[in-house]
């Protein structure tokens, strides 16, 4: 019983923060409620007894993309977003209309469609065993996806620095 | 709560995030929106996990954790991408960046 109130509060709590955050003008409100998305979302996965993705949710979402999205709003203009202009794109109802009807027409249905689950097992959640497994199998994705970061810093940060004109070079010196 | 409740609920998250990325025209909101999709994806994995018939593969954490992994490198490289669009068009409104459009 409780864990049905917990659900009902956690998904209403993600579901109304997701909304806000992709319809609020101001952009700084819309990335705080993007983060009541985020620890919504945490709570479900403890309610999953996920406790570690729970965990990194919070370390990862909250903490870095929350803070990095804050940075970039900064960075760029319009950040209160209080002017007159349209915040909407072109065509935007036609957006509206392919999400309902990939929600109504394809997602669905296709939930409907699965076979009713039998009642869930009690399961025993490690962080030890994930670790091990982490060490086991899954060795070389842990080594790719270093890489990856390890990649996506570097881009990151020749992306931002922006690339200098030789020509500017020379004429400044 | 059964496995369909999660899976509506992942449903709707990803509807309501490809919603923003459909119909806004700023490229940081729509950059949140597709987190938001990713999210709603990762709560499907779980989901799938918790009822799954073997938990202790631990598949489902293990894909998630490295789905979040992923987006947070996609996230960091977007945002220095959306900055460097900044630094040229002077603007982060998607609908002027229409410098490859046919005139």
């Amino acid at each position: 019983m409780n864990e049905v109130i917990a659900f009902w509060i956690l998904s209403t709590v993600a579901v109304l923060g997701a909304l806000v955050a992709v319809r609020k003008r101001n952009l700084i409100h819309g990335v705080f409620a993007l983060l009541v998305f985020f620890a919504g979302l945490s709570g479900l996965f403890l309610l999953l007894l996920a406790e570690f993705i729970a965990a990194v949710q919070v370390l990862v979402y909250i903490g870095a993309v929350g803070v990095l999205l804050l940075f970039a709003i900064m960075l760029t203009e319009r950040v209160a977003g209080d002017d007159d202009r349209r915040m909407t794109s072109r065509g935007w109802s036609w957006g509206l209309v392919a999400a309902v009807a990939l929600f109504v027409v394809l997602l669905l249905p296709a939930i409907q469609e699965l076979p009713p689950p039998e009642a869930a097992q009690a399961i025993d959640p490690s962080v030890k065993e994930l670790g091990h497994k982490l060490m086991n199998p899954y060795v070389v994705t842990l080594e790719v996806l270093a890489l990856l970061l390890t990649a996506a810093l570097i881009g990151a940060v020749t992306a931002a620095q922006g690339v200098r004109m030789p020509k500017e070079e020379d004429s400044q010196e | 709560m059964t496995l369909h409740h999660y899976l509506i609920l992942a449903a709707v998250l990803f509807c309501v995030g490809l919603m923003g990325a459909f119909t806004r025209r700023n490229a940081i909101v729509v950059l949140f929106s597709v987190e938001i999709m990713l999210n709603a994806a990762n709560l499907n994995f779980i989901a799938f996990w918790r009822y799954s018939d073997n938990p202790e593969l631990l598949h489902g954490p293990m894909f998630t954790l490295f789905a979040i992994a992923v987006a947070a490198a996609e996230v960091a490289v977007g945002l220095a991408l959306v900055i460097a669009v900044y630094r040229h068009f002077k603007t982060v409104d998607l609908e002027s960046m229409n410098t490859l459009r046919e005139e």
